[in-house]
């Protein structure tokens, strides 16, 4: 009997190796060594010098990371309960019985198919002044006068619009499936009691509906501030970080620092940095949740 | 696939500095195998008879690369022993690769740089210095443009072979000009080189032409209306941002506001469409008067249907003529082995290159040694010839290790608020030199 526990477990770890191995010599490995990077000056080609604690005593003093950082954080309080809203509203769109249910699903989950450059440049086109879709718009319901241009990707404010919108468009559709998915489980004998009760759509949602989407709610709110807090790639494309670096992620700052400057001791810090924010942030949030089911 | 993106550049990177060094001293072996293969002839001095293969890392594409890649089928036809192979990298991308590749023994045997990146390149140890290698293979350096080959030399040594130089240039639609009545009869504008003069010029065009045509197409952010500040900054006697010993910010704040507030007053007068999305489409679809850019752009008009344009040097509008411009070089990467008959065989090419430039200007570009612009078939190429002198007022930067950084982190950025009238020139030119400083302390 424990002999053949003891070979079963040896058996399983066989079929374990392949992915163990890969899994050591590409994640692990590399992240061990990222941390040696931190204590190095350590350019594209090569370790340098040993350098100490200097990459994170600079990084303390470096005015340029602590700024990206808080914009990454904006991009997160900007995205997030937008998203959760958005997501609950299509969902309930989705959810409804209507001729259209598969049309609604479909058009608002195809978005999410697109990679980050298709979306990024679709966003680009959308907004750009002179034949943007959004400013063509504008003039012809007569809200923007002719001879007047919004510039959405120039400006600081706007141009936060515009990256969140495109973001919100792009990534809603993921969120959507979720709360639809978790709308269906709802059983239907609850909503047909309310109604008996005399209960309307609103207080059949807010007393029925949201809150058995309250455990999908959290995990999406994790999901969704950890991937808002590694924002890159919609902003390097859309503003390039840009006006005078009022939009710049941190994991821009990361890249440009790690191979425009060729400083990847440093990039690696920072790295490092975000890797723990966003570790006592999962960690804050599981607790949170945890407490609550106990 | 975002969630994990920082993590994972840098773990990429350690990664391949780990493979990197195991893939090192396996395929270096192998190839200097395989070169003693190929190149052990004896008492071969002149290298006859056995065929040298040099690998070729270019960043060229469109109609650059065709170019380049119709010169490199001419060179391996008329030159038997040497084989030249292209491998085309995405230009993006090209520095960090050819760096990393030659950091870890990877290199090719030919690539390419910007003259403004050169020196960073050598401080790093990518490139090889030339003057035994060019003796060897009989260069006569003072075949090339002073000026350019100037720009390449470091510390009285040469590092690189320019092919050819792309300054900043103007170019302008004959037809608009004509409507306006500013085409003289000889196809060149009518305009009197000064400040005032050039001013008068576009306001004549705003006036004259209907109003959906730009007067001035520019874009209104980074390259483009910084190297018209560039121009425009040298024009005035400004030398360069950097002192000459290279270790402080040197910009002439006076001299730099001055072109920075002349270049503010086209935008805010209307001159130059703002916030253009697309400046390049606004000339060639022939609702712009004029433009300026690199002359990389003129094998882009010429293959536009209905676009009858003409090429000029940047007016000259302060005391000097000067613009921006860069240059083009062949380098020889360091190799882990250094090998005699490659590097020679390397330096003959780099050279070929730059003696049959008529080809490579084909895109727009001006060839780097003066005797190709005798050349019949440069001659027949139309448009270059009425800017082939700019190659003399080109003012290259200084050979800073932080030219490109400088430019993306310190001057782009407040030139760009600049343009938009967020920011004074005299403001500008307060932070520019804050963060050239930090830049170079960096």
């Amino acid at each position: 009997m424990r002999i053949s526990k003891l070979r079963a477990d040896l058996l399983a770890l066989l079929f374990l190796l392949p992915f163990v191995v890969i899994y050591v010599l590409f994640t692990i490995w590399p992240m061990i060594k990222g941390v040696e990077m931190t204590f190095y000056k350590w350019t594209l080609i090569k370790k340098m010098s040993y350098v100490g604690w200097d990459n994170y005593n600079r990084m303390l003093h470096d005015r340029e990371v602590w700024e990206a950082i808080w914009h990454s954080t904006f991009f997160v309080i900007l995205t997030t309960p937008t998203m959760i809203v958005l997501a609950i509203v299509l969902a309930l769109i989705a959810n409804r019985k209507s001729r259209l249910q598969k049309l609604y699903r479909t058009v608002f989950f195809i978005p999410s198919v697109l990679s980050v450059a298709v979306a990024s440049f679709l966003g680009l086109f959308i907004f750009q002044p002179y034949m943007g879709f959004v400013n063509t718009f504008l003039h012809w319901i007569h809200l923007l006068p002719e001879s007047s241009e919004i510039f959405w990707l120039t400006e600081t404010g706007l141009s936060w619009v515009a990256v969140a919108v495109i973001t919100l468009w792009w990534t809603v559709g993921f969120n959507f499936i979720l709360y639809l998915s978790a709308m269906q489980e709802i059983p239907d004998e609850i909503n047909e009691a309310a109604r008996l009760d005399g209960a309307n759509n609103w207080n059949i949602f807010w007393n029925i509906t949201f809150p058995h989407l309250s455990p999908i709610t959290k995990t999406i709110t994790m999901l969704q501030i950890i991937s808002s807090f590694k924002v890159f790639m919609q902003i390097y494309i859309i503003t390039g970080g840009g006006p005078l670096d009022k939009t710049r992620p941190i994991i821009q700052l990361i890249y440009q620092t790690g191979f425009r400057k060729n400083d990847l001791g440093y990039a690696a810090t920072m790295s490092y940095v975000v890797f723990v924010i966003l570790l006592v942030l999962s960690a804050v949030q599981y607790w949170i949740n945890n407490r609550k089911e106990a | 696939m975002r969630r994990k993106f920082g993590l994972i550049l840098v773990t990429l990177m350690s990664l391949a500095l780990v493979l990197g060094a195991c893939g090192a001293s396996n395929t270096g072996s192998k190839t200097s195998d395989g070169a003693e293969n190929t190149t052990s002839a004896p008492g071969s001095d002149s290298g006859s008879g056995k065929k040298v293969t040099l690998s070729f890392w270019t960043l060229f594409s469109g109609g650059d690369g065709d170019n380049m890649q119709a010169m490199i089928d001419e060179f391996n036809k008329t030159h038997p022993d040497i084989q030249v192979k292209n491998t085309k990298l995405e230009w993006g991308e090209y520095y960090t690769k050819l760096i990393t590749a030659v950091g870890n023994g990877n290199g090719p045997d030919v690539g390419i740089s910007h003259t403004s990146r050169l020196p960073d390149l050598i401080n790093q140890g990518v490139v090889s210095e030339l003057d035994d290698v060019a003796q060897a293979a009989g260069v006569d350096w003072s075949s090339y443009n002073s000026n350019l080959l100037n720009a390449t030399v470091v510390d009285g040594k040469h590092y690189a072979a320019p092919i050819d130089t792309h300054p900043f240039i103007m170019y302008y639609n004959k037809k608009l000009l004509k409507d306006a009545g500013l085409l003289g009869d000889d196809g060149k504008p009518v305009m009197e080189q000064s400040a005032d003069g050039f001013v008068a010029f576009l306001e004549m065009l705003k006036q004259k032409l209907p109003s959906k045509v730009t007067p001035f197409a520019l874009s209104n952010t980074n390259d483009d209306p910084y190297r018209l500040w560039w121009a425009l900054y040298s024009q005035l006697g400004g030398n360069d941002v950097i002192s000459d010993d290279l270790k402080k910010a040197a910009l002439d704040a006076d001299k730099g506001a001055k072109a920075a507030d002349y270049i503010q007053k086209l935008y805010s007068n209307g001159y130059i469409k703002k916030n253009d999305p697309d400046f390049y489409k606004n000339f060639q679809s022939g609702t712009a008067a004029i433009m300026m850019t690199g002359v990389w752009a003129t094998g882009t008009w010429e293959a536009t249907k209905d676009l009858e344009f003409g090429a000029m040097p940047i007016p000259k509008i302060f005391d000097q003529a000067a613009t921006w411009g860069d240059s083009h070089t062949i380098i020889l990467p360091v190799a882990k082995k250094e090998d005699p008959d490659k590097a020679k065989a390397a330096m003959i090419f780099a050279d070929w290159l730059a003696s049959n430039g008529q080809t490579w200007a084909k895109a727009g570009h001006i060839p780097s040694k003066p005797s190709v612009l005798e050349k019949q078939e440069f001659k027949d190429l139309p448009y270059r010839s009425d800017y082939a002198s700019v190659a003399d007022t080109v003012k290259f930067n200084k050979p800073s290790t932080k030219n490109w950084q400088i430019r993306d982190n310190a001057l782009f950025k407040y030139l760009n608020e600049v343009w938009t009238n967020k920011m004074s020139p005299a403001d500008a030119m307060t932070k520019m030199q804050d963060a050239i400083q930090k830049v170079l302390d960096e």
